[in-house]
């Protein structure tokens, strides 16, 4: 019976409209000084130590519009489950980084609200956050909110529209 | 749904692969090597120059250049090149005025930070240019190479 209610609750369309512009906005607000600065974001994805140096240039190029289009379709509402999906995968991958930057004990900026906003350093504070940022992102994938176009339906489960 | 993801992926990532290539602001796909050495590092913004440790050294033993810190002043304070001012870049415009007469009489700039993934030295690098320094250079390696070579390091807050 909890369980249902837990269920009932996580599923109100109210939340999901709510997750989305939150997830949405995020990523809105932290692409676009990535996109100005591809330079830049470059550096900070090199300091993680995961991708080949030769690539870091490739990553820091595309991420930022993976961002920025993934953000913009979660909070006009097109294709909100594969965005979201997306968004969730960023911080899956953001998270793993993260983790394997700390273990390894590299004292580096996290590149997620990049210099412009403040030399934001990786720590274990940002790895929760983005695990918090996670569960939003899921609630839109696993339960499709409500006040989105009916385009949504399309994406292969029903939607509760509210 | 995961098509869509998929497709979400690979349409923005050559949407930014465009827009990069047309950008004036853009930089190179890859990664280039800039020294035989040295690991490939991300690009410096166009019209910039970057000085590898050799030549940072060179410039250092026949005090060819004024080397600029763009670290915090804690940073500095630990350890920095001999001689090195400290400008750091989140400070530029209040502590610029106190070390404009040396920084003039330079020859030639070269700014550092802590290493090739840090950007404080390209901020303080494009301030400086915009003031119409004819000369800087950027040290990508950064303090991290410098001590880690063995050069002299200098500590305090004085240079």
């Amino acid at each position: 019976m909890t369980a249902a209610r837990l269920r009932a609750a996580l599923g109100r369309p109210a939340l999901g409209a709510c997750c989305r512009i939150l997830i949405g906005g995020i990523f809105l607000y932290t692409a676009g000084p990535k996109l100005l600065r591809p330079d830049e974001f470059a550096r900070l994805v090199y300091g993680y130590r995961i991708i080949h140096p030769d690539l870091v240039n490739l990553a820091g190029i595309t991420l930022p519009w993976i961002e920025l289009v993934a953000g913009v379709f979660l909070v006009i509402g097109i294709i909100p489950r594969s965005s979201a999906l997306v968004l969730a995968g960023l911080l899956g991958l953001f998270i793993v980084a993260g983790f394997l930057a700390l273990v390894r004990g590299l004292d580096i900026s996290c590149g997620c609200f990049f210099p412009f906003m403040g030399d934001h350093k990786l720590d274990w504070d940002l790895l929760v956050r983005d695990a918090i940022l996670i569960f939003f992102a899921l609630q839109v994938v696993v339960w499709p909110s409500g006040f989105v176009p009916n385009r949504s339906r399309s994406e292969g489960k029903g939607v509760s529209s509210g | 749904m995961i098509v869509g993801a998929l497709a979400l992926v690979i349409g923005s990532a050559a949407i930014g692969i465009v827009v990069n290539q047309v950008s004036p602001r853009g930089i190179p796909l890859f990664s280039t090597t800039a020294a035989a050495d040295s690991p490939p590092a991300p690009a410096l913004p166009k019209g910039m120059r970057g000085v590898d440790l050799p030549e940072a050294r060179s410039s250092f033993d026949e005090h060819a250049a004024l080397f600029l810190d763009a670290r915090s002043p804690e940073d500095y304070a630990e350890g920095h090149v001999p001689g090195a001012l400290s400008l750091p870049a989140y400070e530029f415009d209040g502590r610029f005025p106190g070390i404009a007469d040396r920084v003039e009489e330079a020859q030639s700039i070269i700014v550092y930070c802590d290493g090739v993934e840090c950007s404080d030295s390209i901020h303080v690098a494009e301030r400086l240019v915009e003031y119409g320094f004819p000369d800087v250079s950027v040290f990508e390696s950064g303090w991290r190479a410098w001590a880690e070579s063995g050069a002299p390091v200098s500590e305090g807050a004085e240079p």
